[in-house]
């Protein structure tokens, strides 16, 4: 029932302002995609184009294998959800969640069948003739999924669904509308700025920057392999050292030595905090423990240490239990394995 | 009228706080109530002379006042002119400016320059101007109602902008157009069905003063409606024939009370009508509302 979306080469500048510069992207039927990145990247605008509330200057989009460009919103086969709900104030629930019937003009039963359906989907049966002003903001949100989703739409988009709403409903409308998605098998584009969002509810995330997807991977991919220096960045809490190149390679003292990026005097080395193995059995590189975070299960370790006469600063998670003895100024050994820490041409 | 009881002040007012805040309440209650209280024993007072009180009462001026043909003839030409110029005017300004708000946010200096106009120029400026140009446009319409009300109409289009663009401002309706746009609606079932429904307190406000500007005006009336007999033109030539013709005074404070009476109750009928949509649309006052129900 659901389609595909594909976007080729799509190009929107706002002034000078390049707000997508070329984005080219396959969205598989059923597929739920995470548009990941800062503000100002340009997700927001590719979703918005997607929905037709936004023109594009080039490029091309399609639905299944309608090509929906210059399509009016009102006609595109999509439902949206909104970062402010944007539930109409003067409907109850339940003629929010009709309301893309109403206005194609459904036969009344079938409105009343369909919304019950929604309601239902929705978990908002005993909320159904309150006013928004009534109802919470996680059920707001609720609301706004049930009205995209009545008109079966083809695509579903959400821009930022979550951003107002506090941590606790945040995860756990997160894994609701992951539910629900997955339910009514509709393909869905999913606007996020939250990385550990973007990969808990996305099959595949796209990481945007300066108008242009990054990367597009499925989250473990990702998360383990970032392919660019930004994707890296952006993507999971990592070290970011700067750090010299030497006979083709690049190394922190005894901590670890991989091969260096072609072509590059310096290098960014990027490696997760929680794959920094921290001893006391003098292997590795040398540390002083700075301070330390206590997280729950794991504690942060912020290190300092002095390789080839430079001071470097990055920090090691490890469980709280082997933490104890570790307090500010003991010293440690460091050690990274060499398949954990990714290396890019510095100033990229 | 039960009292509204509101939500309980987190921290309680000093007693002498409370007090002034009474007292505040009704010096302006007295400010506004005492001129009309004056406008209706007028329209009773028989004899008056050095009381405060009139010294006998009578039901003749409103017999006179309902039975003049003249003013009954001029007070329902106002009220079909004012209401006329509420109506074009919410007709006119609504569809603007949604326009200008959520499609071509160009059009807004445009149009925010056109509702200065009114309070730049005198209206007897805009009223030899409007007569300028229909003489060369459509003398035809020169001296008919028509023509004066698409004056007042004018004259009376910022109060209603101003008014429904506020409410516009308050319910958002730029994020609600384009909910509703993904939701497959036409613009005109945005703006009828999601639009309209929700900035209700601006249109009550927008209407009822674009009805008391055409209402109340005088000099465009004088100019572009010759010959046509609105309440102030019938005030005024009771004025000046005041000596020959005594109480008519006293009949135009009936046609006063009556007009204020009209707006009075109409606005209270609407608020009524309008109150739950009211208390949805307000921020926060949901609250009260539970309050009043529990």
């Amino acid at each position: 029932m659901s389609s595909g979306v594909s976007l080729q080469d799509v190009r929107k500048s706002f002034g000078s302002v390049h707000a997508l510069d070329g984005v080219s992207l396959e969205i598989e039927s059923g597929e739920l995609i995470a548009l990941l990145g800062p503000s100002g990247c340009g997700k927001t605008t590719l979703l918005r184009s997607v929905a037709g509330l936004e023109q594009p200057d080039g490029g091309r989009i399609l639905i299944g294998d309608r090509d929906v460009t210059g399509v009016p919103t009102r006609e595109r086969p999509i439902g949206m959800v909104f970062q402010s709900y944007a539930l109409f104030p003067n409907m109850t629930v339940r003629q929010n969640i009709a309301f893309p019937l109403t206005v194609r003009k459904r036969p009344t039963a079938e409105i009343k069948a369909r919304s019950d359906e929604m309601l239902e989907l929705v978990n908002l049966v005993p909320q159904a003739a309150r006013y928004p002003n009534q109802i919470s903001g996680g059920q707001a949100q609720r609301a706004a999924l049930g009205r995209a989703l009545a008109p079966a739409p083809d695509v579903l988009l959400l821009d930022e669904p979550l951003s107002a709403l506090d941590a606790l409903v945040r995860t756990r409308l997160r894994d609701e509308i992951r539910r629900v998605q997955q339910l009514v098998k509709t393909t869905a584009i999913y606007v996020t700025h939250d990385q550990s969002e973007a990969m808990a509810i996305a099959d595949r995330v796209a990481v945007m920057n300066h108008g242009r997807v990054e990367q597009i991977a499925a989250p473990p991919e990702l998360y383990e392999t970032p392919a660019t220096q930004f994707s890296a960045t952006f993507v999971g809490s990592r070290n970011a050292l700067e750090l010299p190149v030497r006979d083709g390679r690049v190394s922190l003292g005894e901590a670890f030595s991989v091969p260096a990026p072609a072509g590059s005097s310096r290098a960014v080395v990027f490696f997760r905090p929680e794959d920094v193995e921290v001893g006391l059995n003098g292997v590795g590189l040398p540390a002083t423990v700075e301070f330390k975070i206590f997280l729950g299960a794991t504690s942060r370790l912020h290190l300092v240490t002095d390789s080839d006469g430079q001071e470097a600063r990055f920090y090691a998670d490890l469980p709280s239990r082997r933490a104890v003895a570790l307090v500010p100024g003991a010293r440690v050994s460091v050690r990274v394995e060499p398949t954990d820490v990714r290396a890019f041409p510095a100033g990229g | 009228m039960t009292t509204a009881r509101v939500a309980p002040a987190p921290i309680a007012r000093p007693r002498e706080r409370r007090i002034g805040t009474r007292l505040f309440f009704l010096v302006a209650a007295i400010y506004f109530i005492l001129p009309l209280v004056a406008v209706l024993i007028f329209t009773f007072a028989g004899r008056w002379t050095a009381n405060i009180l009139p010294d006998s009462y009578t039901l003749d001026w409103w017999k006179q006042a309902i039975g003049n043909p003249e003013l009954v003839g001029s007070f329902s030409t106002s009220i079909v002119l004012a209401t006329g110029t509420a109506i074009l005017d919410i007709l006119f300004v609504v569809p603007a400016a949604y326009w200008a708000r959520v499609r071509n946010r160009r059009l807004r200096p445009i149009i925010e320059l056109g509702a200065a106009i009114p309070f730049c120029l005198p209206y007897i400026v805009i009223a030899f101007g409007i007569l300028q140009l229909s003489g060369i446009v459509v003398p035809g319409l020169q001296g008919t109602f028509l023509l004066l009300m698409l004056g007042h109409t004018a004259i009376a289009f910022p109060f209603v902008y101003w008014a429904v663009d506020a409410a516009m401002s308050a319910a958002g309706v730029e994020r609600l157009s384009e909910a509703a746009e993904a939701c497959g609606a036409t613009p005109f079932q945005i703006v009828r069905r999601v639009i309209v429904p929700n900035i209700t307190p601006g249109l009550v406000t927008g209407s009822i003063l674009a009805f008391a500007t055409s209402f109340g005006e005088f000099a465009m009336a004088q100019v572009v409606g010759r010959g046509l007999r609105t309440v102030p033109i019938w005030s005024a030539e009771a004025l000046r024939s005041y000596i020959s013709a005594p109480g008519t005074f006293n009949q135009l404070a009936v046609i006063t009370f009556i007009t204020f009476a009209l707006l009075f109750v109409l606005s209270a009928i609407i608020v009524y009508w309008n109150r739950n949509q009211t208390l949805r649309l307000l921020p926060g006052a949901a609250a009260v509302a539970e309050t009043e129900r529990g």
